[in-house]
């Protein structure tokens, strides 16, 4: 077993290196973005550029011919530094591959993944993601406290009263709910409780507004967010624990003169749990992930606004480290996701041939 | 005891003495998988229902970007924000009226306060409700709505002996005139976080001399000066001068004074020139500032206002009529009459005047001609001014009807969400058309074969799988644009790995049967086992998973819409959501239709597969 999860891990880092490595590749060729600010700025950034591998530097007196001469070879330069003292720096694109290379050296050695370029001038990545992290990690952990046992229990008690109208209105409900798509939801949401009745604050509160408005900004996010996962929830166990109350061994606990009550609770509960619980832990390691779509409509400094922001400032290289984020959280989740079912239900031999 | 017979031997016959038994054709009409599945998917009441609405939602998108008349092309601002209309004005419901809460009135022309440059009579005419609130709102900033008030003259820095001052323009006061400046101040304490201040007030000559009306003090009282008497006594006869307020400047926190009104009299000739430095109405005081001659005053601080009155109002107002009812008074130049009359819409006779204008079609947009301006040297006809319907000037021959109102740009709301919804559709069925046969052959090739070749096809499902659609979107569109195209091909990336998979469980389920068995024994190739034996047996679950993959891709291009990566050149339902969003306070309408139609399109989408799913999962057969 270990033999196999220790594989799986492994499968999962080379496919994560493979979409990373693709990403950065097709990140670099896009068209070059000047960073934004004066030259000193500029410099700055650059010699960061030069020193992780990214750009060629030159230090030449000013000649048409020299850049003539290296326009040539490397492609027109992307910056050329004020003059001092007769002369001044040529900045030159480095050919892709070779930008891959050095990349994965800065990884590898210095955990280096680049700076910002205009959003956030020459200020490293991992500051500007760890600045936004634990906005997105915070929201999702309340919204995940709230919604698993919601729809667990909503899913439990739908299942009990099975065809009844109890469990028609709650499976009714979550078949419309979880068809709703999450902007509409905000759009409601928002509508009615921030402008209609003025409850809610309409847009994240400020880092200086006081803790009740804090308090009260949280409120539409955590519902939005868990609102999906509650009904997910709900059905997930509806259906598992529909099939469960069919089953034999039920039957036979019954038979043996367990009460309903027993019986639910201490074998079929359990056995339903078995499914449900993986994609528990899997939902838990996309907490960090959040919602691209509230965070930009509630205006959330989480990562998902950072995928916006980067994009609209067009600044590239955080926009990577962005998507390598999302891409690392949902290939852990899809590793965590098979492990645990392992782990929880025995009969389920990992790495089995048949 | 005797057995007692209830039928006699001879009543039975034995059947089948002679002939011999064969099999017998089934009575029962056979049935195939497909048919049965229809059969069952019928019996879904709720499937069934939301196949009709799906197939409403999708007529609706074909139809309505074709037949309705409506411009969702060129922008038009006169006819934005229309509010929807379905039935006829004065229903009170989906009528094209709009109800605004806590709008500022307009006291003078008694309509409410509009930033939309309507006229007056509009306005007007268009009110169906308002109701205004009967006690005015006292508010600290200068509203060109507001009345009274008091001026608020403070220090703009807590800084000792920077005082500030409000100082009239230069009048000329006289000794004869028995001339006398009435002051009113309020002494109202702890306004807007500052304190109220010493102060004083003296006549600042234009010669250099001063003379003072009240020193430095504290006292908040009416000033009455006689400034003809204080002239005399100073041995004037006239003196130029201004009217100075100044207020003491402090260390520890803003100082102000509150001035309600400056009010000269006198007697004779002078005392209306002195007048135009009076004011009682502060609000219009600090507004015009020196705009106007009578109320200027400069000012050295910050000359603020508090307690100006404004009355806010709630109004019902009918926002066709507003934009399309009668607009009096409309001049036209003879050029364009010239097009009407050439046109055959109407009549006209410069010579005999407004009288002679007949209407002749429903196209001419004006009703009547009211006068006429006739050049006086060429006796040639230069406009004439006209009263009609303002849709008539717009375009339309009827007053129209925007089921969902218009937006920003005065598209028709109704026409542009299925034009988009239409956009969406083609997008998500050439999509899940491709997804599908691709996936197929993909999934059909894995999981027929297996061995390595299905290794080297998972692994590189796996690398491309393990892309969050969102990374490959932004991706494509970073490269490639966002256009249809690039969309159509990025979703298409992303999305038949689904059915491959889907496609190749099956593959391995179905393979090692005994009929594909048999099959392969009578020396079937490849392709016939895959496509004549074993596909038809998995089609069920692929063909749902392909219609459940227009939903998605609907949403996703919503999605991106939301994030600024959407679709462009083309109507897009997400671009036109994500657009409207930040109307949802004041124009719901341009949020909640489209996000209606959305959500009952998912909703339909969701059921209506859900149905399919349990009519073609063979394991259900029967069992209702």
């Amino acid at each position: 077993m270990g033999k196999y999860v220790v594989k799986r891990l492994v499968l999962a880092l080379i496919t994560a290196f493979i979409i990373l490595s693709l990403t950065f590749i097709l990140v670099k060729m896009l068209p070059f973005e000047r960073p934004i600010g004066g030259d000193a700025q500029q410099i700055a950034y650059f010699d960061k550029q030069y020193n992780l591998g990214y750009v060629y530097r030159f230090q030449a007196v000013k000649s048409e011919a020299f850049e003539a001469e290296n326009n040539a070879k490397f492609g027109e330069y992307l910056y050329r530094s004020p003059v001092d003292r007769g002369t001044c720096f040529y900045y030159y694109k480095v050919p892709v591959l070779e930008q891959y290379v050095s990349w994965v050296r800065n990884v590898v050695t210095r955990w280096d993944w680049g700076y910002s370029k205009s959003f956030q001038p020459n200020v490293s990545a991992s500051v500007i993601i760890m600045s936004r992290i634990w906005y997105s990690m915070r929201l999702n952990i309340i919204s995940v406290i709230f919604s698993v046992p919601l729809g667990i229990l909503l899913g439990i008690w739908a299942a009990l009263k099975k065809n009844t109208v109890t469990d028609h209105t709650i499976s009714t409900m979550v078949m419309i709910f979880i068809s709703v798509p999450s902007f509409v939801l905000i759009s409601f949401v928002l509508r009615v409780f921030s402008y209609d009745l003025g409850w809610l604050p309409s847009s994240w509160p400020a880092d200086t507004s006081t803790l009740a408005t804090k308090i009260k900004g949280y409120i539409i996010p955590v519902f939005c967010l868990s609102f999906s996962s509650v009904c997910g929830y709900c059905r997930f166990t509806r259906a598992e624990l529909c099939e469960v109350m069919e089953s034999d061994y039920l039957l036979l606990a019954r038979t043996k003169g367990l009460t309903r009550r027993q019986a639910i609770v201490r074998h079929a509960l359990k056995n339903a749990m078995v499914p449900i619980f993986p994609s528990i832990l899997a939902e838990f390691i996309g907490i960090l992930g959040g919602s691209m779509i509230l965070e930009n409509l509630y205006g959330i400094p989480g990562i998902g606004k950072l995928f916006i922001l980067s994009l609209n400032y067009k600044d590239y290289d955080i926009l990577f480290v962005d998507m390598a984020i999302f891409t690392t959280i949902s290939l852990l989740a899809g590793v965590v996701l098979d492990l645990s079912y392992g782990f929880i239900d025995p009969r389920i031999r990992m790495g089995a041939k048949k | 005891m005797a057995e007692e017979r209830l039928f006699a031997s001879d009543a039975f016959q034995l059947v089948h003495t002679e002939e011999k038994i064969h099999d017998k054709k089934l009575e029962t009409k056979p049935t195939t998988f497909f048919k049965d599945a229809l059969k069952r998917f019928a019996k879904n009441k709720s499937s069934v229902i939301a196949a009709i609405i799906l197939a409403i939602l999708i007529l609706l998108a074909i139809i309505v970007p074709v037949a309705s008349p409506y411009n969702i092309t060129n922008v038009s601002t006169s006819e934005k924000f229309l509010a929807p209309k379905l039935f006829e004005s004065g229903t009170g419901f989906w009528d094209g009226t709009r109800k605004m809460k806590h709008v500022v009135f307009d006291t003078v022309n008694k309509v409410p306060a509009v930033s939309e440059k309507y006229t007056v009579d509009a306005l007007a005419s268009s009110l169906v409700k308002i109701k205004v609130d009967p006690e005015p709102t006292l508010i600290d900033s200068a509203n060109q709505y507001g009345k009274n008030g008091l001026v608020m003259l403070a220090t703009d820095a807590a800084i000792p002996g920077k005082d500030v001052y409000l100082n009239s323009k230069s009048v000329t006061f006289t000794a004869a005139g028995n001339e006398r400046i009435h002051v009113v101040l309020d002494p109202e304490e702890d306004v807007q976080g500052s304190k109220l201040g010493e102060y004083k007030v003296f006549l600042r000559g234009s010669d250099g001399t001063e003379i003072m009306i009240r020193d430095f003090s504290s006292d908040y009282s009416e000033i009455d000066f006689d400034i003809s008497a204080a002239l005399k006594e100073a041995g004037k006869t006239s003196f130029n001068a201004q009217v100075v307020f100044e207020v003491k400047s402090t260390a520890d926190v803003f100082r102000y004074i509150l001035i309600k009104s400056i009010e000269t009299s006198g007697t004779g000739s002078n005392a209306e020139k002195i007048a135009s430095i009076n004011f009682t109405d502060a609000t219009a005081m600090v507004i015009l500032g020196d705009k106007n001659a009578d109320g200027y005053w400069a000012c050295s601080g910050r000359k603020g206002i508090h307690n100006s009155e404004i009355y806010y109002c709630d109004y019902t107002i009918d926002t066709y009529q507003l934009v399309y009812g009668n607009a009096d008074k409309v001049t036209y130049s003879a050029t364009e009459l010239k097009r009407w009359i050439d046109a055959g819409w109407c009549s006209y006779d410069e010579k005999v005047g407004p009288e002679s204008f007949v209407r002749l079609t429903d196209e001419c947009p004006i009703d009547e001609v009211v006068s006429q301006s006739v050049n006086s040297r060429t006796k040639k006809l230069n406009s004439i001014t006209g009263s009609g319907y303002n849709f008539r000037k717009l375009g339309y021959k009827t007053m129209p009807k925007f089921l969902f109102g218009t937006d920003a740009s005065g598209f028709d709301l109704f026409k542009r969400a299925f034009a988009g919804l239409r956009t969406s559709l083609i997008l998500g069925t050439c999509t899940a058309a491709f997804c599908f046969l691709f996936g197929l052959v993909w999934g059909a090739i894995s999981g027929y074969f297996g061995g390595n070749v299905d290794l080297l096809m998972e692994r590189f499902c796996d690398i491309l799988g393990g892309i969050p659609w969102i990374v490959m979107m932004t991706l494509f569109i970073l490269h490639l644009g966002n256009n249809f195209f690039t969309f159509f091909l990025a979703l298409c990336m992303t999305g038949w790995m689904g059915t491959a998979h889907r496609t190749r469980t099956q593959f391995y389920r179905f393979k090692g049967r005994e009929y594909v068995l048999a099959s392969r024994t009578l020396g079937s190739s490849d392709i016939r086992l895959i496509f004549k034996h074993i596909l038809p047996n998995s089609m069920g679950t692929i063909i749902t998973s392909s219609v459940l993959m227009i939903p998605s891709t609907i949403y996703s291009e919503a999605t991106l819409a939301y994030l600024n990566l959407g679709l462009q050149g083309v109507h897009s339902f997400g671009v036109m959501m994500s657009n409207n969003q930040q109307y949802l306070g004041i124009y719901p309408n341009l949020v909640i239709f489209p996000a209606v139609v959305m959500a009952l399109m998912m909703v339909s989408f969701n059921l209506f597969g859900n149905g399919l799913r349990d009519a073609f999962n063979p394991s259900l057969k029967g069992s209702e």
